[in-house]
């Protein structure tokens, strides 16, 4: 970090960020319980943004530009990257913006053995908690892949911020399979910030509940509106709307007219909405101090959220970017009984998609349920196409709760009235 | 270009020979790159410089567990023995740490025959050599045009080149390539309410900043488009018959069909495809390949795992002839591989990965299909789609259905449409396919939710029946 510091100096670069990580993985790939491939990885990297200043026309501009800098690259590689990018940096200017305010801090090291035991460990034992769940002939463990992952990450800018920490992540992906009616599989993904063997073992479990539910799910889901009962990760892409919306990269354009203190769900008869975004890293890319933050509160826009340089165009704080939220709405209804109601609850998509520009969302179903008069009948094939922008009129948030790497909040959710295509259409 | 590789190449060849005493085959995939991306929107203007890529070495050896590799970005002859020692260690980690039980999947060790290539980037305009001030003018002047319709919120528009090196080394392999590709996209927002419309184009070359020219001509289409979404009504779902434009073609024969023939998939007795070879699973009038006999983002000579590429005969007039195959893959199932194992980066594992993947023309025209329908729909601007190659189910999403009555586009649009269905009833029901193939190279695809490679897939228009939702 000093040494590109010193070059930045010498190149005659006086505004900059440099954020700096090194990388350590451990990964495992299996087919069955048979290893495929394992890998390592050990990287360094820094990503250097550069400014530049200038005035036309009495306006004040800026611009920024990145080079990726190497450790291994020689002192003449590194300045010529760096010269290169402030030249560009006169071509690319916007409206005029201060950094990051500067901020100092120790350290921010991340504890637990998933931070301080070697990721080959870790890889190992997510390995044995996926196959702890993997017990039964009629639904098994087709494939599976697991990172363990390590980082130590340093932002320097000439502002005097000089801030770093640590993170650990272990995440993957891993295929369930049924074979017997139908041959059919589901795809589950999982990332934790701890080991948590036991959370993993229990949602593979689960995932072999629904692939032995998908195998024997008839193609009999009949074209209509529905109350769409969504559950788990389709809950936490579903309420990202109100992440994305709130982003300043979408308010600035102009592609979402929010302003903070509007009432973004509008008229409701169901339950007000309550969102908080929720610090992962202490810091962002740009340095910039990340703690959690209210959204949502019934309904209405508390925040908005994103880069420096936009949220100072906005005038407001800059936040840094979420990767996590948490609903706090409590939930007025146990799951238990949001399933006794006729509802189709869908599972799984092909491809859950959330689209933030114009509130759409849905997808191919993998499996559903469609519970009428007290009956559970796994259903596949058709698919959702809801308007959330209407939905929101009319929400229902379970009692149950649900905790991803980039979620905590109600386990289900119901919509009423959605659009589906059934296997009839 | 990418002269610091030549610097290292004799150290990397000393690296597999002193991997070679210790291991039944090493090899060392080296890349490096360079990227740019030069984007003006409402929310300003921007050159970025970090692409997935970069300056990496990927090293793969075999032991007695099978397949092992160390991904890094510092290498010098003078760090050959800590590299060694410290894969060595962290290999025998991880082994240790393998949970009870697990034995590896047999694979024999691919295919090391002699080989060596040296091959360099065709292009007209080097994007680096044009320079950042005129490319930023160009695509600058590009939205000025697209903001003069008064239904626009706002025009962005973007270049990207990339200009990549690879250099694969194994005891008998020496295979050098470089490669550049540019895409460009312009994008047209308008809202509706609270509801945001957007139309989009993309460009893709196997080539340099050429490409702009062919950018500036369509602005006017796609700003028309979004005015066409802003009054769009949503679908009435049910069975049609469509017309779809060479880019919704080329999502099927990507995500509906393409996906399922990665034999990797294979491997793990997840594609359905396998029960499936030398039948009839698409019209006759349905040819598809995938491979490098076409000029786009995905022609390399060689791949990540250094198999030399081809052109891979995929479905032969409806019939399913063969998949496409990475190394690995191709060991574990005795057969020869196709050249179709890619990596994100070298920081990524190899799979069995597309590359240029297109149907076959034939010998109609649009005209042709719209006037044969009585009621259906011209199906345009793909937006994403989800492969399933378990249970060839169909996930495609597009953005616009222009419906088609007597045989003649009504003016009515609806939008967004969710293709889905069952593939092979998708294929088999193609009644007419058009001459003229186009192929798009826009955008990158996952496997799963993730390993973004660049792809290319098209085709030429067609006449199907397809579910829309």
């Amino acid at each position: 970090m000093e040494r590109i510091k010193r070059l930045l100096k010498e190149a005659g670069i006086s505004d900059y960020i440099i954020y700096g990580y090194t990388e350590r993985t451990a990964e495992l790939f299996f087919v069955k319980r048979q290893l495929d491939t394992r890998r390592l990885k050990d990287v360094e990297k820094f990503n250097v943004t550069v400014f530049r200043t200038a005035e036309k026309d009495g306006t004040k501009l800026r611009a920024f530009t990145g080079a990726m800098v190497l450790a291994a690259d020689s002192d003449a590689e590194i300045v010529k990257a760096l010269k290169d990018a402030y030249f560009a940096a006169q071509f690319a200017m916007n409206p005029y913006y201060e950094l990051p305010d500067p901020v100092t801090a120790p350290t921010v090291e991340a504890h637990g053995r998933l931070a301080e035991q070697a990721p080959e460990q870790s890889a190992g034992e997510m390995a044995d908690a996926l196959f702890k769940a993997d017990c039964d002939k009629d639904a098994f463990l087709n494939s599976a892949e697991v990172f363990a992952i390590q980082k130590r990450v340093h932002v320097v800018s000439s502002r005097g911020t000089d801030v770093s920490w640590t993170e650990a992540e272990i995440k993957g992906e891993y295929v369930v399979q049924a074979k017997e009616p139908e041959d059919v599989e589901l795809y589950r993904d999982f990332c934790f910030t701890e080991l948590e063997t036991e959370a993993l073992t229990t949602q593979a479990k689960e995932a072999l509940m629904f692939v032995r539910d998908r195998a024997h799910a008839q193609r009999i889901l009949k074209s209509g509106n529905y109350d769409l009962l969504l559950t788990g990760e389709n809950v936490m892409m579903t309420l990202w709307f109100y992440g994305d919306r709130a982003e300043a990269s979408m308010i600035y354009p102009g592609y979402s007219a929010w302003k903070v203190g509007d009432d973004v769900q509008g008229e409701t008869v169901g339950e007000r909405i309550n969102i908080t975004l929720r610090a992962l890293a202490p810091y962002s890319k740009e340095g910039i101090p990340m703690r959690d933050r209210k959204l949502l509160e019934n309904g209405v826009l508390k925040c908005v959220h994103g880069s420096n340089r936009l949220c100072r165009y906005l005038g407001a704080e800059p936040t840094g970017d979420y990767r996590k939220f948490s609903c706090d709405n409590p939930g007025t209804m146990t799951f238990q009984d949001m399933q006794k109601r006729p509802c189709l609850w869908a599972v799984t998509f092909s491809g859950f998609e959330m689209d933030p520009f114009s509130g759409h969302f849905g997808g191919e179903i993998r499996l559903a349920y469609l519970i009428e008069d007290g009956r559970m009948t796994p259903v596949t094939g058709g698919s959702v196409n809801g308007i959330l922008l209407d939905a929101q009129k009319d929400l229902t948030f379970s009692t149950d709760r649900y905790t991803e790497i980039g979620y905590d909040g109600p386990y289900a959710i119901l919509l009423k009235n959605v659009a589906v295509a059934g296997t009839d259409a | 270009m990418f002269e610091r590789l030549d610097a290292v190449k004799p150290a990397l060849q000393k690296l597999i020979a002193a991997l070679r005493e210790r291991f039944a085959y090493a090899s060392v995939l080296a890349t490096d790159e360079r990227y740019r991306m030069w984007r003006v929107s409402k929310n300003g203007i921007s050159i970025t410089s970090e692409g997935d890529g970069g300056y990496g070495f990927v090293i793969r050896v075999f032991d007695e567990t099978g397949c092992a590799e160390y991904s890094i970005n510092a290498f010098s002859e003078e760090l050959i023995p800590a590299i060694v020692k410290e894969m060595q260690a962290r290999l025998e980690a991880e082994r240790a740490a393998l949970p009870e039980g697990v034995t590896p999947l047999p694979t024999a060790i691919p295919d090391d025959s002699p080989a060596v290539l040296k091959k360099e980037a065709q292009f007209e305009i080097d994007p680096a050599a044009l320079g950042d001030e005129a490319i930023l003018e160009r695509i600058a002047r590009i939205r000025e045009k697209g903001m003069q319709a008064e239904h626009v919120l706002d025009v962005s528009c973007n270049v990207t080149y990339c200009a990549e090196r690879k250099l694969f080394l194994s005891e008998h392999r020496d295979l050098d390539e470089t490669h550049m590709w540019t895409t460009a996209g312009v994008g047209a927002f308008g809202a509706r309410g609270e509801e945001l419309k957007n139309s989009y184009k993309g460009y893709s070359l196997l080539g340099g900043a050429e490409l702009l020219s062919e950018v500036e001509h369509d602005v006017g289409d796609v700003t028309a488009t979004l005015g066409d979404l802003l009054r769009s009504e949503p679908m009435i779902p049910g069975e049609y018959d469509c017309v779809c434009n060479p880019e919704v073609t080329g999502m099927i024969v990507h995500e509906a069909f393409g996906h399922g023939v990665e034999m990797d998939m294979f491997v793990k007795d997840r594609a359905q495809a396998r029960q499936f070879m030398g039948e009839y699973v698409a019209s006759p009038l349905v040819t598809m390949h995938d491979g490098s006999a076409v000029d786009e983002c995905a022609t390399w000579a060689f791949d990540d795992e250094g198999t030399l590429t081809g052109d891979t005969v995929i479905i032969d007039k409806g019939v399913l002839r063969r998949g496409m195959c990475d190394a690995l893959s191709a060991a574990r199932l005795g057969v020869t591989p196709t050249g179709n194992g890619r990596r994100e980066s070298y920081e990524r594992k190899a799979y069995t990965r597309m590359t240029n993947t297109y149907f076959e023309g034939g010998g109609a025209t649009m005209e042709e299909m719209i006037a044969s329908i009585p009621y259906g729909f011209l199906l345009e601007e793909p937006t994403s789609g989800m492969e399933d190659p378990k249970n060839w189910g169909i996930q495609c999403m597009v953005n616009i259905a222009r419906e088609i009555r007597d045989g003649k586009l009504t003016g009515r649009v609806f939008s967004p449409i969710v293709l889905t269905g069952y593939v092979p009833d998708l294929l088999k029901s193609v009644s007419m396919m058009g001459g003229k193939i186009e192929l798009a190279g826009g955008g990158y695809c996952g496997k799963g939710y993730k390993e973004w490679v660049k792809v290319s897939d098209g085709g030429a228009c067609m006449k199907a029946r397809i579910r829309l939702g």
